[in-house]
C-alpha cells in the first residue's frame, strides 16, 4: 500500500523483468499502425530521448520551482505512459508538461493548470497550445493509461535511512543523491524496487572517491570499483574506506537485496553515462518536432 | 512482476453498470447505486466526480482531492476500508466504483434517535468501534490520514461489517514536502475537529483522526454530537477564523486545556484565544466533566450497570477519555485503543456489529429522480429524499485548497 512497497501497485503492475519490458516494447512497436510511424519518423535511441526529456522537464520544473520529488514522479509517469503508448502518437512536450502537472498534485505541491501551460509555452512556444483543456485532456489519458495508479515509491526515503546506517559524509551524500536522480533517466524505475536503487547509490558513493567529482566522468572507474567489491579486501591494514566497503558487503549479504540487481543497476548507470557522450540535443529536438508538426500533434 | 501489457481497452460505465438510483451529492459530485451488468454481479456505489468547474465543456484539470482519492483507493485494501472495485475515466468524468454498503453510522444513529426507540446496543457499539479502529490502524500504518472521519463517512454493510469510506480528504503524511496546513487550510467537519486543529496547528498528526473517533464513540452512545458547535464562516479566502464556539463546546465538557497537561499548548497559533473563552460562558468556567457527561448518558439511554455485554461500562469511559485527550501526543493511537480493556476485558467485540441485536435498520434511501449517470445535470441541483449530510442541520466539511 501507500507506504508499503511490497503491497503497492508499483510492485504489482509497474515493475518489470528486463525481458518483460522488452516484450512490452516489442509488442508495441510491431503493431501495424505503429510500424508505419516508426519507419517514417526515426528517433534517437530511447536512452538519448530520455536524456532529452529529462533536460526539458528539469527546465520546466525549475521555472516553477518544483521540488525534486515531484520532478522524479513526473519522470516515472512519462516512463510508464510510454510503455503503453507509442511516442509518435503523442505530443511529447504536452505529455511532459502534463506529467509534471499531475505529479505536483500527487506530491502535494499543486500548480495551477494555467501556470503550467503558461510556463510550458514560454519554453516551447511552437509546440504547446494555449488551450488549457489540451493539458486537461492529456491528464485524463495519462491517469486512465496508468490505471489511476499514481502513488510512486522513490529511492529517496530508503536512502535517507541508509545514509545513517553507513554514516555517509556530505560529499558522499550528494554523490549518491545524484546517482538516484540520474537513475530516473534510465529504465531502472521500471525494473528495480526503490530500495535496490538506494543501496546502489550508497555503494557508488562509498566505493568511489567523492573527491573525484561527478559520476558521469567516472564510467570507467565505476567498472573497476565494481570488480573490487567482488573481491573482499585483504585483512592486512584495512583502511577506513575498505572497512566501510566491507560493512556494506556484509550488510548486502545479510539483506534480501540481490547482488545481481545491484550490479545491474550499476551497469545501467554506467551505460547511461556512456551513451550521454553521444547525446545531441539539437538532433533530438529536430526529430521530435518533425513528427509532432507533420502529424499535427500540437494542435 | 508486471505482465505483458497492451493498450488498455476503454471501459464504458454503462456497459458494466445499471444505475438503480441516486444516493447523495456533495461538493465533489454525486453518488449512485448501481447493479452490475453483463456478467458483472453485485451491487455497487458509484461516485461520479463533477468536472472542476460546473457547466464546463472542456477539460479543466482534475481536482487534487479527486486525484488523492483515486490514487489512495487503488492502493488500499482492508476489510474495514470501503473496497474500490474499479475506476473508470470516461467523457470528462471520473467514476469510482465502490462495494455497496446498505447503511452508515449516521443513518444508524438517526434510526435510534427517533422518539421511543432504545439506544444502540452496547455490543453493537463495541463491534463498530473495534472495526472502525482496525480500519484506521491500517490507514495510519500506511501513512494515510483520513482527515474527515464522521458518522456519515463510516459505512456498515448488511452483514454488519464496518468500513471507512470517503477518502476525499485523506492524504499521505510520510515526510511531506510542505506542512499539511499549506495544502488544506481547513480539514475535518467542525464537530469532529481536534483541538490542535482548532488552535491552528501547522504540523498535525494522525491523532486528529483519533479525536474524531472519540467524538463518534460519544455520538454512538448519546445519539447526538457531543461537541455541537457553530462554525464561524471564513470571511475571506486568506484567513481562517478561530472556531471559538466549537472550542467552547469542547471546554464546556472537558474544561480548558492547560499548559501543565499539554506542554506544547502555548506554541499553538491561536493559544491567546483560550484566555477569554470563558468570558460570558459560565459552563466553560465550571465544566461538566466527561465523567458526568458519560454517566448521565449511560443513565438516560438506560444502559444497565451489568452484565458487560449490555453496557459500555466504566471501561467505555476510560476509552473515551483516552480518545478525547487534549494533548495529541498523549491521545491514544489506533493501536493503543485496540488494546484497551474496553475491548480486551470480559465481553469481546464481535465481527458483526448487528449480531444478536434483532434490529431491522431501514435500507439506504435511493431516489429515482436522477438515474442517468451520464446526464450533465449539475451536482446539488437535485436532491434525494434525505442527503446524507443533512440530518439535523449537519455541517458539511469545509475544504479550502491552496
Amino acid at each position: 500500500m501507500a507506504a508499503n512497497y511490497w503491497e503497492s501497485s508499483q510492485r504489482k503492475y509497474w515493475t518489470f523483468s528486463k525481458k518483460g519490458l522488452a516484450d512490452v516494447r516489442r509488442a508495441q512497436e510491431s503493431e501495424p499502425a505503429n510500424k508505419q510511424l516508426i519507419a517514417t519518423y526515426p528517433l534517437p535511441e530511447r536512452r538519448l530521448l530520455n536524456i532529452y526529456f529529462h533536460l526539458q522537464l528539469a527546465k520546466l520544473a525549475k521555472r516553477m520551482s518544483v521540488r525534486q520529488q515531484a520532478l522524479a514522479t513526473a519522470q516515472v509517469y512519462m516512463r510508464r505512459y510510454y510503455t503503453k503508448v507509442e511516442i509518435r502518437t503523442t505530443n511529447p512536450y504536452l505529455v511532459l508538461a502534463t506529467s509534471l502537472y499531475l505529479a505536483c498534485k500527487m506530491e502535494e505541491c499543486p500548480q495551477h493548470i494555467r501556470i503550467v501551460v503558461g510556463e510550458a509555452r514560454q519554453l516551447w512556444p511552437e509546440l504547446i497550445s494555449s488551450d488549457t483543456s489540451k493539458l486537461g485532456e492529456c491528464e485524463f489519458n495519462l491517469i486512465s493509461t496508468m490505471n489511476s495508479q499514481l502513488i510512486v515509491h522513490h529511492p529517496y526515503r530508503s536512502f535517507i535511512d541508509l545514509q545513517t546506517t553507513f554514516s555517509l559524509v556530505q560529499e558522499e551524500v550528494s554523490l549518491a543523491w545524484s546517482a538516484i536522480n540520474d537513475h530516473f533517466l534510465t529504465d531502472l524505475p521500471l525494473l528495480h524496487p526503490p530500495h535496490v536503487v538506494a543501496i546502489t547509490a550508497v555503494l557508488l558513493a562509498v566505493v568511489l572517491k567523492p573527491t573525484q567529482g561527478n559520476l558521469q566522468s567516472h564510467a570507467q572507474s565505476l567498472q573497476t570499483a565494481m570488480s573490487t567489491i567482488a573481491v573482499p579486501p585483504s585483512n592486512t591494514a584495512p583502511t577506513t574506506a575498505q572497512a566501510r566497503i566491507q560493512k556494506l558487503i556484509t550488510w548486502l549479504a545479510e539483506s534480501s537485496v540481490s547482488i545481481e540487481a545491484v550490479v545491474d543497476c550499476v551497469q545501467e548507470l554506467i551505460s547511461l553515462y556512456d551513451v550521454w557522450e553521444s547525446f545531441n540535443e539539437k538532433q533530438c529536438k529536430e526529430q521530435i518536432t518533425r513528427f509532432v508538426k507533420a502529424l499535427a500533434l500540437d494542435k | 512482476m508486471a505482465s505483458m501489457s497492451s493498450v488498455p481497452r476503454p471501459k464504458h460505465i454503462t456497459d458494466r453498470y445499471k444505475i438503480i438510483g441516486f444516493i447523495s451529492s456533495g461538493t465533489y459530485g454525486r453518488v449512485y447505486k448501481a447493479k452490475g451488468k453483463n456478467g458483472h454481479v453485485g451491487e455497487f456505489a458509484i461516485k461520479k466526480f463533477k468536472p472542476d468547474k460546473e457547466g464546463e465543456v472542456g477539460y479543466t484539470g482534475i481536482s487534487q482531492s479527486a486525484i488523492r482519492e483515486m490514487a489512495l483507493c487503488t492502493e488500499l485494501s482492508h476489510p474495514n476500508v470501503v473496497h474500490t472495485v474499479e475506476i473508470i475515466l470516461e467523457n470528462k468524468c471520473i467514476y469510482i466504483v465502490f462495494e455497496y454498503a446498505e447503511h452508515d453510522l449516521l443513518q444508524i444513529i438517526h434510526h435510534h434517535s427517533q422518539p421511543n426507540r432504545a439506544a444502540i446496543p452496547a455490543r453493537s457499539i463495541k463491534s463498530i468501534m473495534y472495526q472502525l479502529l482496525h480500519g484506521l490502524l491500517y490507514l495510519h500504518r500506511n501513512w494515510v490520514m483520513h482527515r474527515d472521519l464522521k458518522p456519515a463517512n463510516i459505512m456498515v454493510t448488511s452483514k454488519g461489517e464496518v468500513k471507512i469510506g470517503d477518502l476525499g480528504l485523506a492524504r499521505l503524511f510520510q515526510r511531506p514536502l510542505n506542512t499539511l496546513f499549506t495544502g488544506d487550510k481547513v480539514v475535518v467537519t467542525i464537530w469532529y475537529r481536534a483541538p490542535e486543529l482548532l488552535l491552528g496547528a501547522r504540523h498535525y498528526t494522525p491523532a486528529i483522526d483519533l479525536w474524531a473517533v472519540g467524538c463518534i464513540f460519544a455520538e454512538l452512545l448519546s445519539l447526538r454530537p457531543i461537541f455541537k458547535g457553530e462554525e464561524a464562516k471564513m470571511d475571506n479566502k486568506k484567513s481562517v477564523p478561530f472556531q471559538r464556539n466549537q472550542m467552547q463546546k469542547i471546554a464546556e465538557i472537558l474544561g480548558l486545556p492547560t499548559k501543565d497537561h499539554w506542554p506544547l499548548l502555548s506554541s499553538m497559533p491561536e493559544y491567546a484565544q483560550l484566555a477569554n473563552l470563558s468570558a460570558g460562558n459560565s459552563r466553560v468556567a465550571s465544566p461538566q466533566t466527561l465523567h458526568k457527561w458519560y454517566w448521565n448518558i449511560v443513565h438516560m439511554n438506560k444502559y444497565p450497570s451489568d452484565p458487560a455485554s449490555m453496557t459500555p461500562g466504566k471501561e467505555g469511559l476510560a476509552l473515551l477519555k483516552g480518545l478525547l485527550e487534549y494533548d495529541p501526543q498523549k491521545r491514544l493511537t489506533a493501536e493503543q485503543a485496540l488494546q484497551h480493556p474496553y475491548f480486551t476485558d470480559d465481553d469481546k467485540p464481535g465481527e458483526n456489529c448487528f449480531e444478536g441485536s434483532g434490529i431491522e435498520y431501514p435500507l439506504r434511501r435511493v431516489s429515482q429522480e436522477d438515474n442517468d449517470i451520464r446526464t450533465s445535470s449539475l451536482p446539488g441541483t437535485k436532491r434525494s429524499g434525505l442527503p446524507d449530510d443533512s440530518y439535523g442541520g449537519r455541517p458539511a466539511k469545509r475544504l479550502k485548497e491552496a
